[in-house]
């Protein structure tokens, strides 16, 4: 199976360890992803500014994977949710996407609307289904905490990004079920990472950031596990940089969901680039491998040789 | 002639070194002024040379003699990204190099390496004929690539066709030259008075022989020559002409030339022919040298700087005088070649709003201008700003440029440059800020054009306290997300709206809550709801859309008064 790898501006440049992880899982479960150079940035800064400016480059990048007869991969909840608006509003706006289209047909392409577009953690939730995941684990967190923070843009609105459960989302839990670690159950595990104010009101976006930090310190986490990565850049870096202000405070550190599952499958730790994330220290790391340890077996494995 | 081509020479050269002079001197004194700290010019010779001498001194002399080879010679950054233009580099660069060593100088090279050189003999005369056979395809691809990529936003400025017609005009001036060399029965004459013998009957022969085998045009000769005659010819060509002449058509784009020389030679007569083709040649060579400084033929000295300095450097400059110097030279290695409006991202963005400055191709065109002051038009510099920021900091054309330019520092220097001198931009409230925000480059410099954004954006709108109540009902036409008519003021979304509980005082702080923006729209008071500073600092994390228990869409209904707030302002800016 392939899929058409949408990485966004961000992550080539910034956070290359997420690419190259969630790369390295999906190949451990036969899903290739194959990086399009043609993809342009998905619309969603432009938001702010003009809706169909918003819309037009994914209205793109979807054509593009038509052409190539992919469906998109995307890891970015802001591409994601990008990419379904553009999907959503098209099936709708007829005028809107004989417009757009006019404007792909100079570089000789067309939206038709056929490629899907799938966020990593479905895939692994749906195509792999965590059955497969436990049967390919070689290691298991024996003790490990990590608060997820899903992101907004992945589970609202509901209706345009139909990703999960919006209230209760389960995906994230039974992904993380097979590995033994522990996802707490937190203030802000829906909520707002602050990210879409950095730059425009960086007092509110600091705020919104320090309440996450502070949640999922109070619930006695050991790592945050952002899924998006404005998210992931608000806790690796920006996080860096307010603590600059105030330096007695506690920093939590970052851990990517593949580099988590990446861990337990036993696979190279250079794709999974822990030590890239800039909030991780090598004892971070030592003390993360030092929770791994031997699968469970499975109680139905232990009866068969009586049997036999 | 050759009086006139020393005086000519004389001026291209001199016209040429002017040109450097100026170039060189832009490059120690212009720059992206405030907020970039100032330096003299002085200074940054000074800088440069201790960077220079560092640097040779050091062990990061291996990296610029690696960046010889790697970069300048072998031109990786072209040849990781696209096969097709680095073939036509290379053919164009190794063609013209070796013509201009070989060929041009070669009293001063050819002479002084090869005994035994003469331009008639070979392998010089076919080699002459490669080389520029080899300019020529790299030529036609370098046109078939900018009519094919229109499309994808390559822009071709009249000065990039300049370059390669200009560079087409110097060979094919030369093959026609030689071409009708060959044809000329003068020129024939001339060298057989130099090195031929009188004997009357081996004199007709050898003439048959040439007019046969290499090409010459003769009035004496009936075609075709007897066979005999041309055989007699041969034997004496062998005794007399080869050692110095090898056969014309081992020149074989000269002697094919001569096809299209013919004609010229028969109605102006064959030596004046020669001396306009000379001329031709000459011209186009001459002009080509003068007008190379004041054009992008100037990448020749500054693109391979640009590539060492970057080599060496790896971007990390930290004498704030050689890095503003080293933006200049990144401007002047500038080729427009495109390269990096192909892959970015804000793409669509340039499709969208109509701005060229998004592409940064367009960008570095202009920013020459700017930097150096000849660019003050308020409607442009606008424009410019704008482009400068509908960037998503992807750095792809920073990771791409075959200059190996630092665009992406060019461009955050340029944009708090510009921000700071000029008007309030209202991209500023996008997304595209998030990225400056985590570089945490300009910090001050931004709160202060966000300052001037924001300020403007409260002049433009009334505030729900300015008005004298009651408010009374406008018209809200036009409105297109009408999801609003919806909201019976349960009050759920202020009562889950994160940015509300974050205020110990949130009417104060935010204007308006989203239940009463809902409610201002539902009374078709739009303007009321897009001046509420809410709107800015909803973090748009949709939990009061998702909770909303009659579908209202304020976060959908937030981003569409965003938008119109933004193009009020514009539009008040413009009026």
């Amino acid at each position: 199976m392939k899929y058409a790898f949408f990485q966004g501006c961000n992550i080539p440049i910034r956070i290359q360890q997420y690419a190259t992880s969630t790369t390295a899982v999906l190949q451990h479960f036969g899903i290739t992803l194959e990086v399009v150079p043609e993809f342009n940035c998905c619309g969603y800064p432009a938001r702010n500014v003009d809706e169909k400016a918003y819309l037009l480059p994914s209205v793109r990048n979807l054509a593009i994977a038509e052409k190539r007869g992919l469906d998109i991969l995307v890891i970015c909840n802001c591409c994601f949710a990008s990419l379904q608006k553009a999907k959503n509003v098209m099936a709708k706006d007829s005028v809107l996407l004989a417009e757009m289209n006019s404007i792909l047909a100079k570089e000789d392409l067309k939206y038709c609307g056929t490629a899907e577009v799938k966020h990593y953690l479905t895939v692994l939730h749906e195509q792999v289904g965590a059955e497969t995941i436990k049967k390919k684990l070689v290691k298991m967190f024996t003790d490990l905490k990590v608060s997820v923070i899903h992101g907004c843009h992945i589970l609202r609105p509901r209706e345009i990004t139909r990703f999960d459960n919006s209230f209760m989302p389960r995906i994230t839990e039974e992904l993380l079920l097979p590995t033994g670690a522990k996802s707490l159950d937190w203030r802000g595990k829906l909520e707002c990472c602050g990210a879409a104010l950095a730059g425009i009101n960086n007092d509110l976006s600091h705020k919104l950031l320090k309440e996450k930090i502070n949640g999922a310190q109070d619930a006695g986490t050991d790592f945050i596990t952002p899924i998006c990565s404005y998210c992931h850049l608000q806790f690796d870096t920006m996080q860096i940089n307010i603590q600059k202000d105030s330096p007695e405070t506690k920093l939590l550190p970052v851990l990517l969901f593949p580099q988590l599952l990446g861990l337990c499958l036993g696979l190279d730790e250079a794709a999974l680039g822990i030590e890239q994330n800039s909030t991780i220290s090598p004892e971070h790391i030592d003390h993360i491998k030092s929770l791994l340890g031997p699968p469970k077996e499975e109680k139905k494995k232990k009866k068969a040789p009586v049997a036999a | 002639m050759m009086m006139n081509f020393n005086i000519l020479l004389g001026l291209a050269l001199f016209i040429c070194l002017v040109g450097l002079i100026i170039r060189l001197s832009i490059w120690f004194s212009q720059g992206t002024r405030s907020p970039a700290p100032e330096a003299s010019a002085a200074t940054r010779i000074s800088a440069a040379l201790q960077g220079v001498l560092g640097t040779i001194f050091s062990g990061r002399i291996v990296r610029m003699i690696k960046s010889l080879f790697v970069d300048l010679l072998f031109q990786e950054r072209i040849f990781n990204k696209n096969l097709l233009r680095w073939t036509a580099h290379t053919l164009i660069f190794f063609g013209f190099i070796l013509l201009l060593l070989m060929h041009a100088m070669s009293p001063l090279v050819s002479e002084s390496v090869f005994s035994n050189y003469q331009p008639t003999l070979n392998p010089f005369l076919f080699l002459r004929n490669l080389f520029g056979l080899m300019v020529l395809a790299g030529v036609a691809i370098a046109v078939y690539r900018r009519l094919t990529l229109k499309a994808q936003r390559l822009r071709s400025a009249p000065s990039d066709w300049a370059a390669l017609v200009f560079v087409g005009v110097i060979i094919l001036s030369g093959m026609l030259l030689e071409g009708s060399k060959m044809s000329s029965y003068s020129k024939y004459q001339s060298m057989v008075e130099e090195y031929g013998s009188s004997d009357e009957e081996e004199a007709k022969a050898l003439e048959a022989f040439w007019v046969q085998e290499n090409g010459l045009v003769s009035p004496n000769v009936q075609l075709p020559p007897a066979p005999e005659l041309v055989q007699k010819g041969m034997e004496v060509n062998g005794t007399s002409c080869i050692e110095c002449h090898a056969s014309n058509k081992t020149a074989f784009a000269g002697f094919a030339m001569a096809k299209i020389t013919r004609p010229f030679s028969a109605l102006l007569g064959d030596a004046a022919a020669v001396t306009m083709f000379w001329y031709l040649h000459i011209l186009a060579c001459l002009a080509f040298l003068a007008w190379l400084p004041f054009s992008k033929m100037f990448h020749i000295i500054a693109a391979p700087l640009s590539l060492i300095v970057k080599r060496v450097s790896g971007d990390a400059i930290d004498k704030p005088a050689n890095l503003l110097t080293s933006r200049m030279i990144g401007l002047s290695a500038c080729t427009h070649c495109g390269t990096c409006s192909l892959e970015c991202s804000s793409n669509m963005f340039y499709e969208s709003f109509g701005n060229d400055f998004i592409l940064p191709s367009e960008k570095v065109q202009y920013l020459k201008k700017i930097m150096t002051g000849k660019e003050t038009d308020p409607a442009v510099l606008k424009k410019m700003q704008e482009g400068l920021y509908v960037c998503t900091s992807c750095d792809r054309c920073t990771t791409v440029c075959p200059s190996g330019i630092n665009l992406k520092e060019l461009f955050v220097h340029a944009r708090y440059m510009l921000l700071k001198q000029g008007m309030p931009e209202k991209a500023l409230l996008s997304h595209f800020s998030f990225p400056l925000a985590l570089a945490q480059n300009f910090v001050d410099d931004h709160l202060q054009a966000l300052k001037k954004v924001t300020d403007q954006f409260k002049k433009s709108f009334q505030h729900l306290t300015d008005i004298p109540v009651p408010v009374t009902i406008g018209s809200g036409r036009g409105f297109s997300n009408t999801s609003f008519r919806g909201c019976y003021s349960c009050q759920r979304c202020t009562n889950i709206c994160p940015v509300v509980r974050s205020f110990d005082d949130p009417v104060e702080a935010l204007g308006m809550l989203p239940h009463q923006i809902m409610f201002s729209l539902g009374i078709g008071n739009v303007d009321l709801a897009m001046g509420s500073q809410m709107i800015w600092s909803c973090s748009t994390c949709y939990l009061c859309q998702e909770h909303c228990p009659n579908q209202v869409e304020l976060c959908d209904i937030f981003y569409t008064l965003k938008n119109s707030a933004l193009n009020k302002i514009e539009a008040g800016a413009n009026s």
